[in-house]
């Protein structure tokens, strides 16, 4: 594979007049170079200039990743990354839009047998959202969805972006959790595919190692599985969760026959609670169970105090949503809801 | 007695800046660039108190793109007494020797490229020497940590002149009022009840961050600005640079929200003392972070306590009101003499003790914020007022009725409500949440309740405005007035009392904004007075320039009463299209300043600001979740001038005091704000708007001394909306929260301590 050499630009007044000669360009055949012009000739601008580069292939891609400054990204709908960048937590040097890579890293498909999808990390919310697909098979990400950011997020955010950020209070990477799915990761060596759960490494940590993108995501077509996803807010309602709770279940009757219960936001990343999953696991539901339940799940996450609530409340909240998103399983199928604490 | 409707009052005109606001195009600060102008970025300190041991700019200085790094030595040379504030002159521009809360202005970077001066503040070091803090306004009230050493009270105040030079202390202003003999009453009462309330910092959040321009050249300043108090700027910067008046212009578009914030000096001492040292344009624009370092609300600890008969009357009151001010006191002594004025509530008490005190913490200053201290003290009294009605098994309703404050009777300063519709306004709330129907209080873990509160406030007096109308050739008008409308429709409602009088479409009439060259005096727009003082100057000017047409008839021989319009008759007297009338008016309150020792005074507000709100609610006890079922704000704002422009009003403050009752609180940590940004401190959003949230004025008000009636009403719903809810909890739970915000962890920890198991404290 060859890369085009950089081309040199004149120096843009403004970022808006960048992204203006992105568009005009970005039709040609080669990956778009733009450098970084002398500073002052960008002022009005709130950011420092970067370089910003859409690669058309992964090979390319790699190849402008390979560096071992932290300041070169690549990115997916960018939006948690700009707001990193205006916070000035992160200065870039060099973000590598993902958002031209085409094939793989794009679109909804549906295996033929209707087995499992497989989903390209560039996948827009808003496509997920609006997905006929996504809505017979796995209703609970659709109407998670309507609990996440607004409108205008997610018509640009995608779901590798959403993994790679590593944030513990985002709502998707929970549910994928519950319903089993794996991230796949590509780098020059080749790909890799792991559970999703095992991507986070911690607070905004992840596994992915250096020269390595998220491609997609595989999700099983579960369809004797219910799922439900409580997002728990504690101040305004439109705010972080102070805990995300994900639960999937298979029911035989009224026994609950298996079960993946996910914590999320009140960790430090999405966890499994096998633990309360053991104890709900061939049982059927009622108060008793669901408080050993609870018990079981608080003994195994530790939850610290913060802005959206004390350990002390929040353990409480745990045991009080398990409770309610067990019981919320099963014969109404799949549900998301904002829950006020 | 009705108002006087005409064509132009009481009618619900549209904005006359609506279409220019949707389609982008109405001038705001943050929009103006000017010929060579620098950019400021200021570096903020990073201790809550420390003394300052070294500034070292060295490195900021040279990076490439870097104008200048300018501290408090540099300001000095221009500004030999560096030190503003609207009540006392302790606030340097930048840091002087020492920092007095996280977030202080310590030195500024100005590069025409703001992303440099931004990149070169990470450039700056600074060794501190850190002091102890202290943080809560009671501690600071007996603490040895002092925050200023000295109490420099500003001439402008004339008030507070025997404050000067006091030490040894963080009390900037003690307010004191007595009435009868409250401790004689006490001993003499039935029962004696006495609750703490807290209320908690919180910020205006106004959706244009503070920005300011400053361009000095050849010996003249002028100032763009998105500022509350054009005419205030003018004044204390003409004072620092040692100017007259009229070499100072500071000049104001629309502000996109004040709130209280955007008033006195806030960023004009700074972006002056820059241009002065650079003869360069230099503008300053925070960040939406950034506000929360600017100016905040007051949190407020109340002590209250009350004497009451078997039979439910109040016969004393004492009220301990410590308000914490923060590093500087900005108007905080202000918000500390009229909130301590009404903190003993709307009710008719014949013994009342306030002691209300403005003390520095070492957090970021606290000034003005909608509600001007009513909101923290009626939270309080009217929570107080269920508690008392409750322990005496009285209805609350009752209770209230029985020692409301009526017409013509002395309030606690000893002036006589007037024009105050309280218990019409009680009762209109009353009638929309059906108060005499039964409640369905829920069952299992779901509990509801409802609750009132009734509360009032003064107006800071006495201030000035004064108000040109010019009536061009064609017989066009011109409004020229010093009031800001900052989105609360100012220019609207201007423009139809002058048109009422003017008999004028006030549409057609054009408001001229702020520009100090241009527009007279006005004390600033604050503390719901446009509306009562610059209404009555405008219809003072509007009737000026009417009785000049009258002049200008007779003079051309016309009999009285004729109809040729005012174009012809200027055609008629210059010969062509040319001249002028210009109609002037001003309007000062009524006022007696009340007696230092015992507040007294029988004319200590020009109006009354009266609100009512009532609430129902639905808790989850199992998680303490509230859910506000119903919101319902009634305030008595004299003549509606404008119904619509009111019914906003209402409901605008209403909502933004709904934050600062559920959802709004800065957070802090060893002096550290915890949650500056949006994301962390969270304003409400439409999914926390109340089921129905209904906002009304009172029909058929009156307010004598008002322009048609009318009185200010910017800040009437932001009063008792706290304690209608927190009532409304109580009702629903039985349990009162006694500090404010009221949250879902709030409530449940409330009735966990209740039931004997309480959480551990955090």
């Amino acid at each position: 594979m060859k890369i085009a050499p950089p081309t040199v630009r004149p120096p843009a007044l403004c970022m808006k007049r960048r992204w203006a000669s992105l568009t005009l360009t970005a039709w040609g055949v080669c990956s778009l170079h733009i450098v970084r012009g002398p500073r002052a000739s960008a002022k009005g601008c709130d950011l420092a200039s970067f370089e910003l580069l859409e690669p058309r292939s992964l090979g390319e891609a790699f190849a402008l990743l390979d560096s071992d400054d932290p300041a070169v990204r690549p990115f997916g709908g960018g939006t948690a990354l700009m707001l990193m960048m205006k916070a000035q937590i992160f200065k870039p040097v060099r973000l590598v839009s993902l958002r031209l890579l085409g094939g793989p890293l794009h679109g909804i498909e549906l295996a033929a047998d209707k087995s499992a999808f497989r989903i390209g990390a560039m996948t827009t919310f808003a496509e997920l959202e609006h997905s006929p697909d996504i809505r017979a098979h796995l209703p609970v990400v659709t109407q998670t969805m309507l609990t996440l950011a607004n409108v205008r997020v997610r018509n640009v955010a995608t779901i590798g972006g959403n993994l790679a950020h590593g944030d513990p209070h985002l709502d998707l990477p929970p549910v994928w959790t519950a319903l089993d799915a794996k991230v796949r990761i590509a780098s020059k060596a080749g790909e890799r595919t792991i559970p999703v759960q095992e991507l986070f490494a911690g607070y905004y940590e992840t596994t992915l190692k250096h020269g390595e993108i998220i491609t997609g995501i595989d999700v099983p077509v579960r369809p004797k599985w219910t799922s439900h996803y409580a997002k728990v807010t504690t101040r305004a309602q439109h705010d972080w969760p102070a805990l995300g709770l994900a639960v999937s279940a298979q029911f035989d009757g009224k026994r609950i026959n298996d079960i993946r219960v996910v914590l999320s936001a009140a960790v430090d990343r999405p966890s499994r609670m096998k633990g309360a999953e053991a104890v709900l696991r061939g049982a059927e539901i009622d108060d008793a169970v669901l408080s050993r339940a609870a018990d079981a799940a608080l003994g195994e996450v530790h939850i610290e105090s913060d802005l959206r609530g004390s350990a002390d409340y929040k353990q409480h909240l745990l045991r009080v949503h398990l409770g309610r998103a067990v019981k919320a399983l099963s014969p109404r199928g799949d549900q998301a809801t904002i829950q006020r604490a | 007695m009705a108002a006087a409707i005409g064509s132009s009052i009481g009618k619900s005109f549209a904005r006359l800046e609506s279409r220019d606001k949707v389609t982008g195009r109405a001038d705001y600060t943050h929009h103006l660039r000017l010929p060579g102008m620098l950019y400021g970025k200021i570096f903020r300190s990073t201790l809550p108190h420390a003394r300052i041991k070294r500034v070292d700019t060295s490195a900021a200085s040279a990076l490439e793109g870097v104008y200048q790094v300018v501290t408090i030595d540099d300001i000095r040379k221009v500004i030999p007494n560096p030190y503003y504030g609207p009540a006392f002159h302790d606030q340097p521009i930048l840091a002087d020797g020492k920092v007095r809360f996280a977030g202080e202005p310590v030195a500024v970077v100005l590069a025409f490229d703001k992303r440099i001066a931004e990149e070169a503040l990470g450039l700056i070091e600074v060794e501190y020497e850190e002091l102890p803090g202290v943080f809560d306004e009671v501690e600071a009230m007996t603490s040895t940590t002092l925050v200023h050493d000295e109490l420099k009270p500003a001439a402008t105040f004339p008030d507070l002149a025997h404050l000067k030079g006091r030490k040894a202390t963080n009390v900037a202003l003690d307010y004191k009022l007595r009435r009868g003999d409250t401790e004689r009453a006490f001993a003499e009462a039935d029962h004696v009840f006495e609750h703490t309330f807290r209320a908690q910092q919180v910020m205006h959040t106004p959706m244009e961050p503070f920005v300011s321009i400053a361009d000095f050249k050849d010996g003249q300043l002028t100032l763009h600005t998105a500022s509350q108090g054009p005419s205030f700027v003018r004044i204390e910067i003409a004072r620092l640079l040692g100017l007259p008046e009229n070499r100072v212009r500071v000049k104001v578009p629309f502000l996109g929200g004040g709130f209280g914030g955007k008033l006195y000096i806030k960023l004009e001492a700074l972006v002056t003392a820059l241009s002065v040292i650079v003869r360069r344009p230099v503008k300053i624009a925070l960040t939406m972070e950034e506000q929360f370092f600017m100016v905040t609300r007051h949190p407020c600890t109340f002590t209250i306590k009350s004497g009451v008969t078997k039979d439910g009357k109040i016969t004393a009151r004492h009220c301990e009101v410590v308000w914490n001010g923060g590093a500087y006191a900005d108007i905080g002594p202000r918000v500390t003499q009229k909130g301590g004025f009404t903190s003993a509530g709307p009710y008719d008490i014949e013994n009342v003790t306030i002691n209300s005190y403005a003390v520095y913490t070492n957090r970021p200053p606290c000034g003005a914020l909608r509600g001007f201290g009513a909101p923290q003290t009626a939270w309080a009294y009217e929570c107080h007022t269920d508690l008392i009605a409750q322990a005496l098994g009285i209805d609350k309703i009752e209770f209230r009725r029985k020692n409301m404050l009526r017409e013509g009777r002395p309030q606690a300063s000893g002036t006589p409500l007037r024009d105050a519709e309280v218990e019409r306004a009680m009762d209109q709330v009353l009638d929309r949440l059906q108060w005499n129907k039964p409640l369905d209080r829920g069952t299992g873990r779901i509990r509801r309740g409802r609750g009132i509160a009734i509360g009032f406030k003064g107006i800071t007096a006495p201030t000035t405005s004064v108000a040109i109308v010019n009536m061009y050739g064609d017989g066009s008008c011109g409004l020229y007035i010093g009031t800001v409308d900052m989105g609360q429709g100012s220019d609207t409602v201007m423009a139809q009392i002058a048109g009422e009088v003017l008999n004028i479409d006030p549409t057609t009439i054009r408001v001229i904004h702020p520009d100090t060259d241009v527009t007279p005096y006005d004390m600033g727009t604050l503390g719901s007075r446009s509306t009562f003082h610059m209404g009555n100057a405008v219809r003072a000017a509007a009737d000026d320039a009417k009785s000049k047409i009258a002049a200008l008839a007779r003079e051309l021989g016309l009999p009285e009463g004729s109809n040729v319009p005012l174009s012809e008759l200027l055609r008629r007297r210059y010969g062509m299209q040319a001249g002028n009338i210009i109609g002037t008016g001003s309007f000062i309150p009524d006022y007696e300043k009340p007696d230092t020792e015992t507040g007294q005074t029988t004319k200590g507000t020009p109006f009354w600001g009266v609100g009512a709100a009532g609430a129902e609610v639905e808790i989850d006890t199992e998680t303490g979740q509230l859910t506000i079922l119903k919101l319902i704000n009634v305030a008595d704002v004299g003549t509606a001038l404008n119904p619509m422009a009111v019914r906003q009003q209402l409901s605008g403050s209403g909502i933004m005091q709904l934050g600062h009752t559920i959802t709004e609180n800065m957070v802090f940590r060893d002096g550290q704000l915890t949650n500056g940004s949006l994301a962390d401190y969270k304003i409400p959003s439409l999914l926390d708007m109340p089921v129905e949230y209904i906002n009304e004025h009172v029909p058929n008000a009156y307010d004598k001394a008002g322009p048609f009636g009318a009185k200010g009403t910017g800040e009437s719903t932001s009063i008792a909306l706290s304690p209608a809810i927190g009532n409304a909890v109580a009702d629903a739970i039985g349990v009162q929260i006694m500090d404010l915000p009221i949250t879902a962890e709030s409530i449940y920890r409330a009735l966990q301590k209740a039931n004997g198991t309480p959480l551990a404290e955090d």
